[in-house]
């Protein structure tokens, strides 16, 4: 079966591209061939002008998931420092737990977390080994809408210091008209881009741009994008 | 994301993975509470039982007593403390003779099984080559190899190691397995895409997810490894509490018998002690340690 088909897609420094689909049309397919876990059967793919496997070997690339897979067994500190254990490289751990909010919570253990702060520790994880690339596979998908809202925001204020360059996955349209420069519209089987909304609202953003009527045509014309209802 | 190509941990043969799943030898994994228990706590745990003991034991000296039963046939407590008493030096060191045989076989067995634990989580190759023979050395009643190593080995500590090691062999083999490949797929993912190594992956997901299995194995085996160095004192009859259990068989000494199986029961629930112990101080990460 064909899972993806003449995806073609670049993704500039520092931009942050949003990636909507419905479920099952391959987003978590390509995201995966990007991070190099997966090999494309046909195609190729480039990360900075490597390929994924490449960029893989050189650290290029920071991934968080909806689970997010921190090891139960060491403190929030512990979890921050293992990219830096595997990679070799050295940051500054706290300042880092610093930048994220959950300084004063470095010597817990996953399970005495939220899910949101649980997931600012898998994104303070991700950063930790400086990439070039952030590959996030629906990050704030199991939290509830209040935290979800606020993880958004406070990805994009953690992002406007980097910038680095961030694909984000989603279900949710509104939350990618909020958060990315531009959004892509995946179609299912076989899954390929459909449309390209350039998002031009100025930055830093602010949870009542949803207020707004240029918001509102946005998600609108996402949601034909990608073949609902209007 | 269902239907997304998702992969899990390398090498996990759902054959194999069944078989476990129906094996009784595989423990679920489990810790209660976490830390220390105060000493209330241990006293709301432990008293119950010590009444229930007290009772038991009062009612058995009772019921002996009572119906005038022949010491030969069941001694009363009271007559098994006086065989433990009349020469506690002999008890004491046979205990720590076979204490020594069980230990050291618990390494011996546990560790070889690990190590080839270590090996097949990581070649489903090698895991179908060598699982078989694991099945087999499982199903062999240990009783029935027992002489046979104390024809090889002579009259030493070998044959009662090796007995004791054979037993805890596969309890740990299986568990070892199923905890080294039993890790995160987000977690493994996350290492995969920053290029770990599977040194990496070893060391820093597979060896602590396996801890769990590691430690319900050695739950199982503490027991199983005295079993073991008892059963090869007995035919070997010159050391641990086995010989004491052999002569006192012979002379139909059943207080002395008693006392035996009194002393192979106190290493048994020290050992367990310790390994409960362990178990709440490494496991402290643990779901099954949250509830009690």
């Amino acid at each position: 079966m064909l899972a993806l088909d003449g995806i073609d897609l670049t993704i500039g420094d520092g931009e942050f591209v949003a990636l909507v689909g419905p479920s099952g049309c391959g987003k978590s397919t390509l995201l995966r061939i990007l991070a190099g876990l997966i090999e494309p059967s046909g195609g190729s793919a480039r990360v900075h002008g490597e390929e994924p496997q490449r960029a893989r070997r050189s650290h290029a690339i920071g991934l968080v998931t909806q689970d997010p897979g921190l090891l139960p067994w060491r403190t929030v500190e512990g979890n921050v420092a293992l990219p830096l254990e595997v990679t070799g490289a050295s940051a500054d751990v706290p300042a880092l737990l610093g930048r994220v909010g959950i300084a004063e919570f470095a010597a817990y253990h996953p399970r005495e977390l939220s899910g949101g702060m649980r997931q600012r520790v898998a994104l303070a994880r991700a950063l930790a080994h400086g990439p070039q690339l952030l590959l996030m596979d629906e990050p704030f998908g199991s939290l509830d809408e209040f935290s979800r809202e606020e993880m958004g925001l406070e990805l994009l204020r953690i992002w406007e210091r980097d910038r680095v360059s961030v694909l984000f996955v989603t279900h949710s349209i509104r939350e990618a008209v909020l958060l990315a420069d531009r959004v892509l519209v995946m179609s299912a089987q076989p899954g390929r881009i459909v449309a390209e909304l350039p998002i031009t609202f100025d930055r830093p953003r602010s949870q009542e741009l949803d207020q707004t009527s240029q918001f509102a045509e946005l998600v609108l014309a996402t949601r034909r994008a990608m073949g609902g209802r209007p | 994301m269902s239907d997304d190509a998702r992969s899990g941990p390398p090498g996990a043969a759902p054959e194999f993975a069944d078989l476990l799943e129906s094996s009784e030898w595989v423990a679920t994994p489990s810790g209660r509470g976490r830390g220390l228990p105060r000493a209330g706590e241990i006293a709301g745990a432990v008293l119950p039982a010590l009444v229930a003991a007290t009772i038991a034991i009062a009612l058995w000296e009772l019921w002996v007593r009572a119906r005038d039963i022949k010491e030969y046939l069941v001694p009363a407590p009271t007559a098994v403390g006086r065989a433990l008493l009349d020469d506690p030096s002999r008890f004491i060191e046979a205990g720590s003779v076979s204490l020594m045989h069980a230990l050291g076989g618990l390494l011996i067995g546990t560790g070889a099984a690990f190590l080839l634990a270590v090996v097949m989580a990581h070649s489903r190759v090698l895991e179908r080559a060598l699982y078989p023979l694991a099945i087999l050395v499982k199903v062999t009643p240990v009783v029935a190899v027992a002489p046979l190593f104390l024809i090889w080995f002579g009259f030493n500590a070998w044959p009662k190691l090796l007995v004791a090691g054979l037993i805890t062999f596969f309890p740990m083999l299986v568990n070892a397995v199923t905890g080294l490949r039993t890790i995160d797929p987000t977690a493994y993912d996350f290492m995969r895409a920053l290029n770990a190594s599977k040194w990496q992956v070893f060391w820093k997901l597979r060896l602590p997810a396996s801890l769990p299995y590691v430690l319900a194995a050695l739950r199982i085996s503490v027991p199983l490894s005295l079993i073991g160095a008892v059963v090869a004192e007995w035919f070997a009859a010159d050391s641990g509490v086995g010989q004491i259990i052999v002569i006192a068989n012979g002379d139909l000494d059943t207080p002395v018998l008693f006392a035996a199986v009194t002393m192979l029961a106190l290493i048994g629930v020290t050992l367990t002690g310790v390994v409960a112990y362990i178990e709440r101080r490494v496991l402290f990460w643990h779901e099954s340690s949250s509830g009690v």
